[in-house]
C-alpha cells in the first residue's frame, strides 16, 4: 500500500512545490532543473501517448478475435496502420519527395492522399450540419435569442467581402463598415466574456493543481483512490 | 498511368465515401472511417519514433553521440516504462509514479504561469483608467468593465441570485449571448472553409489530367448505394444523420 | 420548425450551402477585395519590421482537419520571411499535422531559393505539448537535438544566435485548438517576454481577444478571412500573388450569405405560423 499510494502522493508533492517555487528563483541552477525536469517530462509524456494508440490496437484486436458486427472493419483499420508503418519505416519517417530525384516516398503518398482528405472531410461536413441546425433552431423569441442572432448575422455578413461590399451599399455615407462593427463586437463584447471565462478557469487550474499537489485529488492514481 | 493519378483517384474515392454520411452511415463511410483510425495510427507510431523516441532517448541513450552516452536519461526511460504497465494489470500501479511525477510538475509550472498570464494580465488588462483621451475608447473600457464583472457575478453561483445580483448577472447573460452569437458566426466561416478545401480539391481531381476522378467515382458511388439501400432495406442497419 | 422543415428539408439545406461554396470554384469566379482589420495588419508590420537576417519562428499547431483555413496563412507567413531574408525556423505540437507543416515551409522555401539549414529548418514535433514551450524557454537545441532532416541542431547556421525563444525577433503560433496560441502565451510569452503573434481557426478565435487586448498577443489572424488580409497585404506590399485564402472569399461570402438568408426565413416562416407571437 505505501509503495502504491503513499510513494506516488510524495513524488507529486515534492515535485509540485518544488516547482511552484522555481519559478520565482531565476538562478543558473534552479533554471537548469527546469530544462532537465522538462525534458524528462517531454520524454514521459511519450510514452503516455502510446496508451492511448495500445488501447485502441487491443480493441480491434478483440473485435477481430470474437467476429463481433463489423469486424472486417476492424482489419481494415489494421491493415491501413500496418501499412503505413511499414511505408513510415521504409522511408525514414519522411513523406516529402527525395530532394534529388523528386520522387515521393509511399509514406508521403499515403498521408497526403488518404490522411489528409480523410481527416479533412470529415470535418468538412460539419459544414453541412451547422447550417440545417441553424435554419431549423435559430429563433427570435426572446431577448437573449434576439442578441445571439444579431451578433451571429453581424459576424457572418461582416467576415466576407460581399457582405461588407452589400453593406456599404445600403448604409449611408459614414456608417461604420460592418467588418468595423464586427470587429468591435469581437475586441469589447465577446472580448469581455471571454476574459471571464478565462479568469474563471485560470482560478479553477490553480485551485485543482494546488489539489493535486496537496494530495486533495488523486483521480490519477486510478480507481479504488 | 502514374502515381499521382492513382493516388488522386484513391483520395477522391476517400472524400466521396466521407462526404456520403450525408446521405446516410453507409460500408462506403464505415472504410473510409475505419481506414482513417489505422492510418492515423500508422503515421503516429511512426513519427513518435523518428521524431521522439529516437532522437530524445534511443540515439543519447543507447547508441550514443559524439559526447558519449547520456545515462540522466534512465530517469525518464524508467518512468516512461513504468506507464507502460498499465497494460499489465498485476503490474498497472507502478504507472502511477509516473503519473504523479507529471501531474506534480505540470501542477508545479503551471501555478505560477496562470496566475500571472491568466489572472493578473487580465485583470491588469481590465481595470485601466476610463479616459484615455476620446469617448470611443472610454466607451469600449467601460463596457469591457461591466461585462468581465457581470459575467463572473453569472457565474458565481455560491450567493442565491435576487436583488442587485440577479439585475447584474441578466447583464452578464446578455453578454454571453452576444460572445455566442459572434463565436458562432466565426466557427460557421470555420466550417465553411474547410468544405471549401475539400471541394476545390474534389473540382480538381475532376479535370481530364485526373481522367474525371471526381466524375467517375461519383457516377460509381451514387449506383453502389443505390444497390445497397435496395439490399439493405430503407428501415435496415443504417442510420440517417440527424441534424 | 415544422412549417420551416415542410419549405426546406435539412437535404435542401445542405444543397443550397454546398451550391454555395462550389459555384465560385468550378467557375473560376474571382472575389472582391477584403478589408484589412487591425490584429491581420499588427503581424504584417511586425513580420516587415524584422531585420533582413532576423529570425521567425513559426509554430504549425493544427492538423489535416484545419488545413483549407490554416495552410494559407503559414504559406503567407513563410513567403513574406522569405521575401524579406528572415531566417525562418518552423515546428509543430500537433503529431498529425508534421508533414503538412514540414511542406507548407520546404515549398515556401524553394519559390525563395531558400536554402535548408541555412536560411531555414524545420524542428519536427515533440511531444508534451507546453511542456515543448516551456523547455524551448530554456534551452532551443536540447529540445530539439535534431532537425526533421536529422541534421544536429547544434552548430546549425540558421540557428547562430538562437538559443531560446527569447533571442527569436518574432514567433508567431498558427493554431486549430490546444496545445497552440493560448499556451504559447501561458508558458512562453509571459515569462520569456518575446513578440509573439497568432493565426487561429473561427472555433478558438474568440477566446483569444483577451490576450490581444492585454498585449500578451501583438496581432492575430483569424480564420480563412484572415489569411486572405494577410495575403492581400503581401501582394500590395511586396507583389507576390494572392493564394487559396482569397480565392475561398466568394465561397465563403455565397455560403455564408446563403446561411443568413436561410436563418431570416426560417424566422419569417416561424413568425408567419404564428408562434413568435404567442399565438
Amino acid at each position: 500500500m505505501f509503495l502504491q499510494r503513499q510513494v506516488p502522493l510524495a513524488i507529486c508533492f515534492v515535485v509540485g512545490v518544488v516547482f511552484v517555487f522555481q519559478d520565482f528563483v531565476p538562478h543558473h541552477d534552479s533554471e537548469q532543473l527546469l530544462t532537465v525536469f522538462t525534458d524528462w517530462g517531454i520524454i514521459i509524456t511519450g510514452f503516455a501517448s502510446l496508451l492511448g494508440v495500445g488501447s485502441l490496437i487491443q480493441v480491434h484486436w478483440l473485435h477481430i478475435k470474437r467476429q463481433n458486427a463489423g469486424w472486417g472493419y476492424s482489419v481494415v483499420t489494421y491493415v491501413a496502420m500496418v501499412g503505413t508503418l511499414a511505408a513510415g519505416i521504409a522511408s525514414g519517417g519522411k513523406a516529402a519527395p527525395d530532394a534529388q530525384t523528386g520522387v515521393m516516398p509511399a509514406f508521403g503518398w499515403v498521408y497526403n492522399y488518404t490522411m489528409v482528405p480523410l481527416q479533412g472531410t470529415m470535418f468538412a461536413i460539419l459544414a453541412f450540419f451547422v447550417a440545417s441546425v441553424a435554419f431549423r433552431s435559430f429563433r427570435a423569441r426572446s431577448v437573449d435569442s434576439v442578441l445571439l442572432l444579431v451578433a451571429a448575422v453581424i459576424l457572418l455578413v461582416g467576415n466576407v467581402p460581399l457582405g461588407e461590399a452589400a453593406w456599404r451599399w445600403v448604409m449611408p455615407e459614414g456608417v461604420p463598415g460592418i467588418a468595423d462593427v464586427g470587429d468591435w463586437v469581437m475586441n469589447t463584447l465577446n472580448l469581455a466574456v471571454r476574459r471571464a471565462i478565462l479568469i474563471g478557469v485560470a482560478l479553477g487550474i490553480v485551485a485543482t493543481s494546488l489539489k493535486f499537489i496537496l494530495g486533495i485529488e488523486r483521480g490519477y492514481l486510478g480507481g479504488g483512490d | 498511368m502514374s502515381a499521382e493519378v492513382v493516388w488522386t483517384w484513391v483520395a477522391a474515392g476517400l472524400t466521396l465515401s466521407m462526404f456520403s454520411f450525408l446521405y446516410r452511415d453507409n460500408p462506403f463511410f464505415k472504410l473510409g472511417e475505419h481506414l482513417y483510425v489505422g492510418v492515423t495510427v500508422g503515421y503516429m507510431l511512426t513519427v513518435t519514433w523518428f521524431e521522439y523516441l529516437h532522437p530524445k532517448l534511443w540515439l543519447p541513450l543507447v547508441v550514443g553521440t559524439e559526447t558519449g552516452h547520456d545515462w540522466s536519461l534512465l530517469v525518464p526511460a524508467f518512468f516512461g516504462l513504468l506507464v507502460l504497465t498499465r497494460f499489465v494489470p498485476s503490474l498497472a500501479w507502478l504507472s502511477r509514479w509516473s503519473f504523479a511525477l507529471l501531474v506534480g510538475f505540470g501542477a508545479g509550472v503551471s501555478i505560477p504561469r496562470y496566475i500571472s498570464s491568466n489572472i493578473l494580465s487580465q485583470v491588469e488588462g481590465t481595470v485601466v483608467p476610463l479616459w484615455a483621451g476620446h469617448w470611443g475608447a472610454a466607451v469600449t473600457t467601460g463596457v469591457i468593465l461591466v461585462g468581465v464583472i457581470s459575467t463572473l457575478v453569472y457565474f458565481f453561483f455560491s450567493v442565491e441570485h435576487r436583488g442587485a445580483i440577479r439585475v447584474v448577472s441578466r447583464v452578464g447573460v446578455y453578454f454571453l449571448m452576444v460572445s455566442f452569437g459572434a463565436s458562432f458566426g466565426a466557427t460557421v466561416m470555420g466550417r465553411n472553409a474547410l468544405l471549401f478545401g475539400r471541394f476545390y480539391d474534389l473540382v480538381d481531381f475532376a479535370g481530364a489530367r485526373y481522367y474525371h476522378a471526381t466524375l467517375v467515382l461519383l457516377a460509381v458511388m451514387v449506383v453502389s448505394l443505390a444497390v445497397w439501400a435496395r439490399w439493405a432495406g430503407r428501415g435496415g442497419g443504417s442510420e440517417a444523420p440527424q441534424a | 420548425m415544422a412549417m420551416s422543415r415542410q419549405v426546406l428539408a435539412r437535404r435542401e439545406v445542405w444543397a443550397i450551402i454546398g451550391a454555395g461554396v462550389l459555384i465560385p470554384i468550378v467557375f473560376s469566379i474571382p472575389a472582391t477585395e477584403v478589408s484589412i482589420s487591425k490584429g491581420v495588419q499588427a503581424v504584417y508590420d511586425k513580420v516587415e519590421s524584422i531585420p533582413p537576417g532576423g529570425s521567425l519562428l513559426l509554430s504549425f499547431d493544427f492538423d489535416p482537419a484545419s488545413k483549407p483555413e490554416l495552410e494559407p496563412m503559414g504559406r503567407a507567413l513563410a513567403r513574406h520571411a522569405f521575401k524579406r531574408g528572415v531566417r525562418v525556423v518552423a515546428m509543430g505540437l500537433w503529431i498529425t499535422g508534421t508533414s503538412m507543416a514540414e511542406a507548407i515551409v520546404r515549398e515556401s522555401a524553394s519559390e525563395f531559393g531558400k536554402v535548408p539549414t541555412r536560411d531555414y529548418t524545420f524542428l519536427g514535433w515533440k511531444p508534451g505539448g507546453y511542456l515543448v514551450i516551456v523547455e524551448m524557454g530554456q534551452d532551443l537545441r536540447k529540445t530539439f537535438p535534431a532537425d526533421f532532416n536529422r541534421n544536429p541542431t547544434v552548430g546549425m547556421p540558421v540557428l547562430d544566435g538562437l538559443d531560446s525563444l527569447r533571442d527569436f525577433d518574432y514567433v508567431v503560433s498558427i493554431a486549430a485548438g490546444d496545445p497552440g496560441v493560448e499556451k504559447w502565451v501561458i508558458f512562453g510569452r509571459q515569462k520569456h517576454g518575446f513578440a509573439l503573434g497568432g493565426g487561429c481557426t473561427g472555433v478558438i478565435q474568440p477566446g483569444l481577444y483577451p490576450y490581444l487586448q492585454t498585449g500578451q498577443l501583438d496581432g492575430l489572424i483569424p480564420k480563412i478571412r484572415g489569411a486572405a488580409e494577410y495575403e492581400l497585404l503581401l501582394r500590395r506590399g511586396h507583389g507576390i500573388p494572392e493564394g487559396l485564402a482569397s480565392a475561398g472569399m466568394l465561397s465563403m461570402s455565397f455560403a455564408q450569405l446563403a446561411l443568413v438568408g436561410l436563418i431570416v426565413l426560417g424566422n419569417v416562416l416561424h413568425w408567419r405560423s404564428g408562434k413568435g407571437t404567442g399565438r
